[in-house]
Parts: C-alpha cells; sequence; structure tokens
C-alpha cells in the first residue's frame, strides 16, 4: 500500500532524510519511530505530497506523491503535527467543510459518533480538551475515506488519560480496512497498536520488525528484585550460572540476567527455605530495544565522523 | 453543497461570530458619511477646496477609509492567523486547493466592502446629500480601488508571517494611504508635489477618481492607470510569494 525505496531530502547542507526504504501492508498500522530531529516528519510529508524528495521513489496506493492530483488527495488522508482549527469553528461545521471536499465522504455524523464526539458536535474548537482535539483531527483526516492515513505526532502533549481516549480509537479502526502510518517518539504507543515499526535515527532506517520482534532483539537484560523472607548470601546468588549481577537497594535485593534468572533464583531460594516478597520481574521492553538502537547509531555515527577526520 | 459554497458559508459564520473588526469598520465611516452629508453647509462649493464641496471631497475618503481597513488589516489578519493554525497546510492535504480559502476570504472582504460603500452612498441622501452624479464611473472607480486595496492587503499577508506584525505593519500602512487619500489634508489644498506622491498611490488615485465621479465626470485616463497598475503589481507580487506555511 506505501512502497518507500530510498528516500533522499536535504535542506542545504543537511541531509535530512538519507535512504529510507520501507514498505507497508494493507491494512496494517505501521509505526514510525525515532527521536526528535530523525526525519520522521520529513519522511511522511514526503510520502503526504507535502515536499518534494531529492531522491528515491514512494508510492501510496499505486501513486507518486510527487506527481500527485485530485486522486491521490482523496485516497490519502493526513494528520499533521500541530495543526488547528480556527476558535470559534464548531466541530459538526469542520466536519461537514473537509467532507465537502471529497467524492465520496464518509457519512459525517457516524464518524463524530464513532469517536466519541457525538455530543460535541455543536462545541467550538476551542472548547475542546486536548483528546478532543486530537480525535476531530483524527476525524478529518478519516472524512474522505482514505486508503492510507498518516497520523503524525498524535499523542505528543497529551495527557495520559487523553492519550489513552486516542489509543483506544485507533485500536478500534484496525480491521476496518484503512492503513495508519503511525508517526511517533512514544515507545508505549508503537507497543500498543503497530503491526509493524520502523526505527528511523538520523535519517536512516535503523530497524523494522513487529515491536515484540524488536524488544527481544534488545540485548536488554532481565531483571527482577524482591524482598528475601530472610537473609541472604548474595555471594551464593552471584555464582549461579544465569545471574550476571546482583545488588541491594534499601531491604531489596536487585538480580539481573538472562532469560532464566527469575526461576533460577527462585529454585535457589527455595532450596535454602526463603521465599521472594513483593516479587517484580521487567522484561527488556521497546524502550529497551529503541534506546539500544538510537544509541548503537549514534555510536556509528561518531566512529564515521572520526574515521573521516583523519 | 459544493465546497466553494461550502467555504463561503464557513468564512462568513466564523466572522460574524468575530465580529469586531467588521463593526468597527463599518460603522465609524458610514456615520461620519451620515453626519457629513445632513449638514447643509458640506454641500456648497468652497474656494479653498479648488471650487469642490466638503461633502464631494470627504465622501470618497470615507469610502476608501472602509475598503482600506478591510483590506489592508481584516484581511492580512485573518489570513496570517490562518497560517499560524496550520489550516491552510491542513488544507494542502485535501482534494480542495487551500486557494479557496483566500478565494473565499477575498470574496467575503469585497462584499463587506461593498456593503459599506453602498451605505456610505445611500444613507447620507435621506438626510438630503446628492447620489453620485455618474454612478458607472464611480462604481468603476470604485472597483479597480478595492482591487488595488485587496492586493495590497496580499501582498502584507505573503510578507508577514506573524499575525500581530502584519497587523502592524497593517496599521501603519492604513494610515499613510489615509493620508495620501486626503484624510487630513484634503487632496485640493496639497501642496503641489505632494499632491503629485498623492496621484501615485492607490488611495490617492482612488479618491480623485470617486471625486470626479460623484461631480459628474470620469477622471482622466492616469488616475484608473494608476489603480490598474497597483492591482496587477501587488495580485502577482502576492501570488508569488504567498506561502501556505
Amino acid at each position: 500500500m506505501i512502497e518507500v525505496r530510498d528516500l533522499r531530502k536535504v535542506y542545504g547542507p543537511k541531509t535530512v532524510v538519507d535512504g529510507v526504504s520501507f514498505s507497508v501492508e494493507p491494512g496494517e498500522i505501521f509505526g514510525i519511530l525515532g527521536p526528535n530531529g530523525a526525519g520522521k516528519t520529513t519522511t511522511v510529508e514526503c510520502i503526504g505530497g507535502l515536499r518534494q524528495r531529492d531522491g528515491g521513489s514512494i508510492t501510496v496506493a499505486g501513486m507518486d506523491p510527487a506527481r500527485e492530483g485530485r486522486a491521490f488527495r482523496e485516497a490519502l488522508g493526513i494528520q499533521l503535527q500541530e495543526s488547528r482549527l480556527p476558535d470559534k469553528q464548531t466541530v459538526g461545521e469542520a466536519l461537514q467543510l473537509y467532507s465537502s471536499f471529497y467524492e465520496k465522504p464518509r457519512d459525517w455524523r457516524e464518524l463524530l459518533d464513532r469517536l466519541g464526539l457525538g455530543t460535541q458536535e455543536k462545541t467550538y474548537f476551542a472548547k475542546l480538551s486536548g483528546g478532543q482535539k486530537q480525535r476531530l483531527s483524527v476525524a478529518l483526516a478519516l472524512i474522505g475515506n482514505p486508503q492510507v492515513a498518516i497520523l503524525d505526532e498524535l499523542t505528543t502533549g497529551l495527557d495520559p488519560a487523553a492519550r489513552r481516549e486516542v489509543w483506544s480509537l485507533l485500536a478500534d479502526l484496525k480491521g476496518t480496512g484503512v492503513t495508519l502510518l503511525l508517526v511517533s517518539h512514544f515507545m508505549e504507543e508503537a507497543e500498543r497498536l503497530c503491526d509493524r515499526v520502523a526505527v528511523i535515527d538520523g535519517g536512516k532506517v535503523i530497524a523494522t520488525d513487529t515491536p515484540e520482534g524488536l524488544a527481544a532483539g534488545a540485548q536488554g537484560e532481565q531483571r527482577m528484585s524482591f524482598i528475601p523472607s530472610a537473609p541472604l548470601d548474595l555471594a551464593a546468588l552471584q555464582q549461579l550460572p544465569d545471574v550476571h549481577g546482583v545488588s541491594t537497594s534499601g531491604d531489596r535485593v536487585v538480580v539481573s540476567g538472562s532469560d532464566n534468572v527469575a526461576s533460577a533464583v527462585i529454585i535457589a531460594l527455595h532450596g535454602n527455605g526463603i521465599t521472594a516478597q513483593k516479587l517484580r520481574v521487567d522484561q527488556p521492553n521497546l524502550d529497551d530495544a529503541f534506546v539500544q538502537l538510537t544509541r548503537e547509531a549514534e555510536e556509528d555515527s561518531a566512529m564515521t565522523r572520526a574515521g573521516g577526520s583523519r | 453543497m459544493s465546497a466553494t459554497s461550502m467555504m463561503i458559508k464557513t468564512e462568513s459564520k466564523l466572522m460574524l461570530r468575530n465580529p469586531g473588526v467588521v463593526l468597527w469598520t463599518a460603522i465609524l465611516p458610514v456615520v461620519a458619511a451620515i453626519v457629513l452629508g445632513a449638514i447643509p453647509g458640506t454641500r456648497n462649493p468652497t474656494d479653498d477646496l479648488g471650487g469642490a464641496s466638503f461633502f464631494g471631497v470627504y465622501q470618497p475618503v470615507l469610502v476608501l477609509f472602509a475598503i482600506c481597513m478591510l483590506a489592508v488589516q481584516a484581511l492580512p489578519d485573518v489570513l496570517t492567523r490562518y497560517r499560524e493554525l496550520g489550516v491552510l497546510k491542513r488544507l494542502r492535504t485535501t482534494p480542495a486547493s487551500p486557494g479557496l480559502l483566500l478565494v473565499a476570504q477575498l470574496a467575503l472582504i469585497f462584499s463587506v466592502s461593498v456593503v459599506c460603500m453602498l451605505l456610505m452612498v445611500v444613507l447620507p441622501t435621506f438626510f438630503g446629500a446628492p447620489w453620485p452624479e455618474n454612478v458607472p464611473a464611480f462604481l468603476v472607480s470604485y472597483v479597480l480601488a478595492a482591487w488595488a486595496m485587496l492586493g495590497l492587503g496580499m501582498v502584507i499577508a505573503s510578507l508577514f508571517r506573524n499575525a500581530k506584525v502584519a497587523a502592524g505593519f497593517g496599521t501603519v500602512l492604513f494610515f499613510v494611504l489615509q493620508f495620501f487619500a486626503g484624510l487630513w489634508v484634503p487632496r485640493p489644498t496639497m501642496p503641489g508635489w505632494m499632491r503629485t506622491i498623492s496621484n501615485l498611490t492607490p488611495t490617492g488615485a482612488a479618491q480623485q477618481a470617486l471625486a470626479d465621479a460623484a461631480a459628474g465626470h470620469w477622471a482622466s485616463i492616469g488616475y484608473f492607470g494608476v489603480l490598474l497598475v497597483w492591482g496587477a503589481v501587488t495580485s502577482l507580487l502576492a501570488v508569488r510569494i504567498f506561502k501556505w506555511e
């Protein structure tokens, strides 16, 4: 549905997007993750035909955004980062206005109800909460019944409750057939919603996988912590084959190690008649994978720079 | 409903919800025109004004006051604000052109200014003021003047990204334009060199064209030429430099 090959975009001396490639299947929710300034927005603005690319090829629903015409705009809905409406425009008016731009728009009232804005039809934009504004923004991106929708930094600046509100809405959209391209720097968002993600840093794709696949690939350690029911020989714990490190933090004992560390420690404790109270086990998650990936990318480019200056 | 009519309808509603600028623009000159027309003395030819009457000189100035305020203050204010909000960029993502919004705003501002002009011409006649003697010349002069003013407003909206800066610049330009229209020093009493400059400004040329039409004749072709050049140059410039984001 979306095919990006070797996309390049240069601003003056700076290469902002440097050979980005990925493809998105129909009906998929695809995430583009990356730290601020990684080139995410520039990438999706090229895909959306809002910027001219300097190299590579892009196909969206069989069309080239660089030669965008009416058919392209009908097929693609875009929610832009930090895009607002006039203060005194009501929710209903905005949806009616935007639906008049399309050949076969969705029923705006149905969309309104679906996005939980049914009771806000006559509310001015300025009076909406942050979450409601973002949901309206999603509604405007979907009003034309697009095959593909791009949503850029949808939940940035929202409080946790509003963020969850928007997430549940997007989860509902799954299975309606629309292909979603989601730009985010929230790992939790990608973990909950995306079928696959591409991590972009320094204008390059540094990884593409499912969120679980990326998390599993991270060489993060399992970390467990607990309060032992009786004094514990920490040195003996350290000797266990799966354990990499043991430390204490107040009453708690913190053990890190490979995948089996939790069961190994519990068995060892059990053998000594000790139980692990208030046990916590943390899996390496997408956050860890993300930090690790972007740090590696940074080190690589630092090495390249050092090598180049010699 | 078509996208164009929907856009005009929406923009009219929004304008009605922020009536401040439009009311202020309309009420002041309209009331001034009525008061001026109601005083019998203003209709007599005056030697100080080169044989013209006070009403004959000032009615065009007031008509220009309204269109000038709407075009160089209200219009750039709305457009720069829309750009700041990202409304223009959002429109680019739809099959509709963001140009549609500009067309809707221009049509709306022009309509309001035409209503103001009609009020300023018609209402004073109830109090004894004369009608413009050459109506076609008056209307042609008015349309050309409006074109030049709206062109200037579009250039301001193109030059400035920040709504506050655009508003500040619009205010300064408004006073300069009103000065050359003769709001403080009526054009017939301007010194020769100042009048030459005034003749080349859109408001100066427009005042002459409107005053001549009110007195019954077409102004000399040069004044229309000045208005045409201002209208064409500002429009082309605005089209070239206008940015959607």
